[in-house]
């Protein structure tokens, strides 16, 4: 109880509220504007959040992303383009409900129910993280070994259509990471006599090329091609949500459910959530005719998830400090800057940081509300702003931010370097998630695998010895069998007889 | 720029080569079996194997559906795209390399005006933006978050 009056006084402080209201009305902007991603959000909101106190921080990050995974369900409804990826399995849908006249209820059911599966995903953190980090607070460096390994896994084969390029592009991550100074004997390796380089390919340029500045690179090119907006008036958005609460609570419970556990699988995030939710829905939905006519039900389902799956995702983060999707990973990535390694010690030794995100995240989605809806209201407005000038302002803004992590150009070299591999990453269909996680949790991973190799004297049988850890390897090593059987099989889908790909 | 799987993966297996070429020279420790080569290796030689699968690949579509080797983007054949594209590579490339001597305000100025023209932001609008987000970036980072932006020409006015 002390814990959570502590937290509650470190939140309720009028800088913080400013923070997170600012966040909050950033988060919304970007979500709303097709081409920024929430990922995005987190990224460019990192140099800041940098020279912050870490609860100030982590609020930001979290009302952030709360807002603009909301957020980009209204260019969605407006323009048939998504704000966010995590909007984009029921673009469609939404637009095509909105040309039948349903704008409001269509804008109306999305806040509502965003705001509703944040709320179910908070709750479902709160309970179960505390309970994960008592168990976890036995693991040795067995059990953190096929933890990673485990994490790095899932991600691969929840990201990536082609098992192989997400393995590659996982590999290729983790071989970045063995730059500079190695964990285990201090050597310096790869690092070519260059100083910099001792520390390491620094993470936050390294994120922000690959998740800014390769997503401006390819904005770059389409620059002219704004859509048109509908012409309807945005009315009252409130009437007729309780009827399809009435009529749907399933479908939100459900979607919200799916929504916590794929967030919560390392690597998969929300839109992933929603792309699954949404065919679940549609499957077992009693009129799966009506799908694709502009239907209110699959989006039920999947904007429930899509909030969701962002507290989810909080779940391996804070207790095992394995990021559930890449808006964690690029949090682990400040906790550790910060000095504060996530895993189950924070529980024990901080727990009033742990309270403070529970509570930001609860603050967040109620804020949801009022924000969503002058969102909504000016909706018009927002989309209406120009890309060829935001554009060039966001990248210098890139460039500002990695230059501030290093205080010299070397960041901002990384950032170029890393955007440009990340650029031709993406064109070349190789998912740049895991690479990233592969980044983040590289270090665990290599010092886990380095300590158990050495207690264990190179014998493999050590690593099954201790029974979490001999069924997190059987995990594992049953996850790569999946994998391998989908690699000779490759037209089984990831979960049989639902259609899940994403289209971007 | 799709490159056909087999040139990726020819590009991965020679890094991964170097990678392992590398770690020659890494220090053995007395006594300690498994020294700071290990991990690398492991990755590197998983790059490698993940290249080959990545050839064969793209050999058995080269082979099959006559996959090209190289496919460019249709916008590279615009002109005004291409531009937009290479002007952001550019403009980065040169605030690297200038930034220290000229300093962050004109070196800003420089970039945001000149990619606002190239994108056909109206003049007027352009000047007056460029200058406007150039001093707020300048104030949020250098005043308010105390990041040592670099100084350059006006470092007597400032």
């Amino acid at each position: 109880m002390d814990a959570f009056l502590a937290a509650a006084a470190l939140i309720f402080d009028l800088k913080v509220l400013f923070v997170i209201i600012a966040s909050a009305a950033f988060g919304m902007f970007v979500g709303a504007m097709p081409g920024l991603t929430a990922t995005m959000a987190t990224a460019l909101l990192v140099p800041i959040t940098f020279f912050m106190d870490p609860v100030p921080a982590l609020g930001a990050i979290v009302t952030a992303t709360a807002m603009a995974i909301f957020a980009g369900d209204i260019p969605a409804a407006l323009l048939r383009i998504p704000g966010t990826p995590a909007s984009a399995a029921y673009t469609d849908e939404s637009y095509a409900m909105s040309k039948k006249g349903e704008l409001d209820l269509n804008l109306g059911v999305n806040l509502v129910f965003s705001v509703l599966g944040g709320l179910i995903g908070v709750a479902i953190l709160i309970l179960c993280a505390p309970a994960l980090a008592e168990a976890a607070i036995h693991f040795s460096s067995f059990e953190y070994f096929w933890l990673a390994l485990l994490g790095l896994t899932c991600a691969v084969f929840m990201t990536s259509e082609d098992p192989l390029k997400g393995i590659t592009s996982l590999l290729f991550g983790l071989a970045i990471n063995c730059i500079g100074i190695d964990p285990a004997a201090g050597f310096p390796r790869f690092t070519f006599g260059n100083v910099e380089l001792l520390q390491g390919i620094s993470f936050i340029p390294a994120m922000i090329g690959m998740f800014a500045l390769s997503e401006l690179l390819r904005g770059a090119v389409t620059v002219d091609q704004q859509g048109a907006v509908l012409s309807q008036k945005i009315g009252n958005i409130f009437t007729g949500v309780f009827g399809v609460f009435k009529k749907y609570w399933f479908n939100f419970l459900r979607g919200s459910a799916i929504g916590v556990v794929i967030g919560a699988l390392p690597g998969a995030g929300a839109d992933i959530a929603a792309w699954i939710s949404f065919a679940v829905s549609k499957r077992f939905s009693k009129e799966p005719e009506k799908f694709g006519t502009g239907h209110i039900e699959g989006i039920v389902d999947a904007t429930s998830a899509n909030n969701s799956a962002l507290g989810g995702a909080w779940i391996p983060a804070l207790v095992f400090g394995i990021p559930g999707d890449s808006i964690t990973a690029i949090v682990i990535g400040v906790l550790y800057m910060k000095g504060m390694n996530p895993g189950p010690t924070v529980f024990l030794q901080n727990p009033q940081f742990i309270y403070a995100v529970f509570i930001i995240f609860i603050l967040a989605n109620i804020l949801m509300l009022p924000l969503g809806w002058l969102a909504i209201k000016s909706g018009k407005q927002i989309l209406r702003v120009p890309r060829n000038v935001l554009l060039p302002i966001i990248l210098i803004f890139c460039v500002v931010g990695a230059y501030a992590m290093t205080n010299s150009t070397f960041g901002i070299i990384i950032m170029l370097v890393m955007g440009m591999v990340g650029w031709l990453m993406e064109e070349n269909g190789f998912p740049i998630a895991p690479a990233i996680l592969g980044l983040v949790l590289g270090e665990m991973l290599e010092q886990n695998f380095m300590t158990s190799m050495i207690k264990a004297d190179g014998s493999l049988l050590f690593f099954f010895e201790r029974p979490i850890a001999a069924c997190l390897g059987a995990a594992t090593i049953l996850i790569w069998g999946a994998m391998l059987w989908r690699g000779f099989n490759p037209k089984a889908g990831l979960i049989p007889g639902l259609d899940t790909t994403p289209g971007a | 720029m799709r490159a056909n799987d087999a040139i990726s993966g020819l590009v991965l297996i020679l890094l991964a080569a170097a990678m392992i070429a590398l770690t020659a020279h890494f220090p053995e420790f007395p006594g300690q079996k498994y020294g700071p080569s290990l991990f690398p290796r492991i990755m590197a030689s998983g790059l490698i194997v993940c290249g080959a699968l990545l050839v064969r690949k793209g050999l058995a579509a080269h082979r099959t559906t006559g996959a090209p080797w190289v496919e460019i983007a249709p916008w590279v054949h615009e002109p005004w795209r291409l531009g937009s594209f290479l002007l952001m590579l550019g403009l980065l490339l040169l605030y690297i390399v200038a930034s220290e001597t000229v300093g962050f305000i004109p070196i800003a100025l420089l970039f945001l005006g000149a990619l606002f023209l190239w994108l056909s932001v109206k003049p007027l609008t352009a000047v007056i933006t460029a200058i406007a987000a150039t001093l707020i970036i300048h104030w949020f980072f250098s005043t308010l978050l105390r990041v040592p932006l670099p100084r350059g020409w006006l470092n007597s006015i400032l």
